[in-house]
C-alpha cells in the first residue's frame, strides 16, 4: 500500500489519498475511513440520538463519497466535503424517521438514565446534554454541533450545509440559548422526551 | 458542571459532546465491504445519482448546455425551417386562443375550509423539464418546506415562500418526465397533499401524494 511509504514517510494528507484512490490504490480508501469514521459517527449520533441511525448515515455518505470521489477538488478540505454528504444523509434520516412516527431517542444510556438526578458523574451529564440536544430544533442542533463539537469554521459550515455565515450564526447563538434554558429547567423540572 | 449563566458552561458541554463515538469493527468491516464491491472511483468520473450531495439543490440545477455548431448551408435551412415553424405556431395561437388549447397540461385543484392545495403543471422548459408549482394554503403556519423523491426528501432543500397577502405557501420547481412522489412538512409535521392523487404505497406507512410530469406539452 503507497501510504506507508517508509519509515521516515510524513503522514498522507486527505487530499493525497483521495488521489491515490482515484490512481486505482482503493485501499487508500480504508484509511480516509480509518480518520473520519469516528467524527462522522459521533455527529451523526448527536444529530440522529441513536447508533443505528447513524452508523445507516455514515455509512451511506462514505458509499457515496466513495462512488462520487472524482468530483472532489482539493480547494475544499476532504473533512468538510464528507460533511456536505453527511449532513444531507442525517436530514434525510431525521425526515425518513419522522415519517416512521419514532420518538427521538438518544441512546440506551440516556433512556435508562433519564429520569436520574441530580448528576453524578460524566456519563449522566452527558445523557443530560443529548437529551437537550435532542429537543432542540434540527436545524439549530446541526449548527451546533457542527461548531462547537466537531469545530468547523463558519465558513466550512457554510460549505457542508449550503446556509449563509450569517444564518449559521444566528443558528448557533439560539442554539446556545435553548440549551441553556433547556438545562436549567432540567434542573428545576421534569423533561420529556419530544419528537424530531 | 458549572451552570448555564456562566461562559464556562459552553465548553465544558461541547468536551462532553465531543466525547468519542467508538466505531465498531463489525460496521467497519462492512462497510469496507461494501466500498469493495462498489464501482472504483476513478478520475474524469462525472458520477451522478440524481442525489446532488456535493452540489446544488436538484430543483435548481441548470440543465446542460450543448453547443450546436452549423455550416452556412445548414443556417440557411434551419432559419427556413423556424419561420416555417413559427408561421404554423402563431396560426394554431390565434385560431385557438378562444378554445383554451393553451391550457396547462394538467391541474389539480380543490377548496378546503382550512388548508387548500393546488398542484399544477404549467409550461415546459427547453430542458424537457417541466415547471411544477406547490402550493399550500396554511396561514397560520410559520415554516413549510416540500419533500420528495426529487430532493431526497430534504426538508431543508426546498422551502415554500409565503403570500402575505393570502397565507398561501407555494414554490416552483422544474422536474423531470415521471411520476414523482411528495409531501409538505408543515411546522416539522410531515402533510400529504390533500389536493393530489396519494402514492399508492408508501416505505414508511405515511401517506404521500404524487404528481405526474407527462414531458409533453400538446
Amino acid at each position: 500500500m503507497r501510504w506507508h511509504a517508509g519509515f521516515n514517510s510524513v503522514p498522507m494528507t486527505d487530499a493525497t489519498l483521495v488521489r491515490q484512490v482515484l490512481q486505482g490504490d482503493t485501499a487508500a480508501f480504508t484509511l480516509l475511513v480509518d480518520r473520519h469514521a469516528a467524527a462522522c459517527t459521533r455527529f451523526a449520533m448527536r444529530m440522529l440520538g441513536n447508533r443505528e441511525d447513524a452508523e445507516d448515515a455514515t455509512q451511506e455518505s462514505f458509499l457515496r463519497a466513495y462512488r462520487s470521489l472524482a468530483r472532489y477538488e482539493e480547494r475544499q478540505a476532504f473533512r468538510t466535503w464528507l460533511f456536505q454528504i453527511l449532513v444531507n444523509r442525517c436530514r434525510t434520516a431525521a425526515v425518513r424517521r419522522q415519517r416512521r412516527q419514532r420518538m427521538f431517542l438518544v441512546d440506551d444510556n440516556a433512556v435508562a438514565s433519564a429520569s436520574v438526578r441530580p448528576l453524578a458523574d460524566s456519563t449522566e451529564l452527558r445523557a443530560e446534554l443529548q437529551r437537550a440536544i435532542g429537543r432542540l430544533d434540527p436545524e439549530q442542533r446541526e449548527a451546533f454541533l457542527l461548531k462547537h463539537v466537531e469545530q468547523l469554521s463558519y465558513d466550512e459550515m457554510a460549505e457542508a450545509t449550503g446556509v449563509s455565515v450569517s444564518a449559521l450564526k444566528m443558528r448557533v447563538k439560539r442554539a446556545c440559548d435553548r440549551l441553556q434554558w433547556l438545562l436549567r429547567e432540567n434542573g428545576e423540572g421534569e423533561v420529556s422526551d419530544v419528537g424530531t | 458542571m458549572s451552570e448555564p449563566d456562566d461562559p464556562r458552561w459552553l465548553s465544558e458541554i461541547s468536551d462532553e459532546l465531543r466525547e468519542e463515538v467508538p466505531v465498531r469493527a463489525a460496521w467497519r468491516s462492512r462497510l469496507l465491504d461494501d466500498v469493495a464491491r462498489s464501482r472504483r472511483p476513478a478520475l474524469g468520473d462525472t458520477y451522478d445519482d440524481r442525489i446532488d450531495d456535493t452540489g446544488a439543490a436538484i430543483a435548481e440545477a441548470t440543465p446542460r448546455r450543448r453547443r450546436i455548431v452549423l455550416t452556412p448551408i445548414a443556417s440557411v435551412a434551419a432559419a427556413l425551417l423556424f419561420a416555417a415553424l413559427g408561421a404554423g405556431v402563431t396560426y394554431v395561437a390565434l385560431s385557438g386562443r378562444n378554445a383554451n388549447t393553451l391550457a396547462p397540461i394538467a391541474s389539480a385543484s380543490r377548496d378546503s375550509a382550512t388548508r387548500t392545495t393546488t398542484t399544477l403543471v404549467s409550461t415546459q422548459t427547453p430542458a424537457d423539464r417541466e415547471t411544477v408549482r406547490f402550493a399550500l394554503s396554511a396561514p397560520n403556519a410559520s415554516r413549510v418546506a416540500l419533500v420528495g423523491s426529487f430532493n431526497e426528501w430534504n426538508p431543508i432543500a426546498t422551502p415554500l415562500v409565503r403570500d402575505p397577502a393570502t397565507g398561501t405557501w407555494m414554490v416552483s420547481l422544474r422536474l423531470p418526465p415521471g411520476r414523482h412522489v411528495y409531501a409538505f412538512v408543515v411546522d416539522g409535521d410531515v402533510t400529504a397533499d390533500p389536493a393530489a392523487p396519494r402514492a399508492a404505497d408508501d416505505d414508511f406507512g405515511s401517506a404521500n401524494s404524487v404528481v405526474l410530469v407527462t414531458g409533453n406539452a400538446s
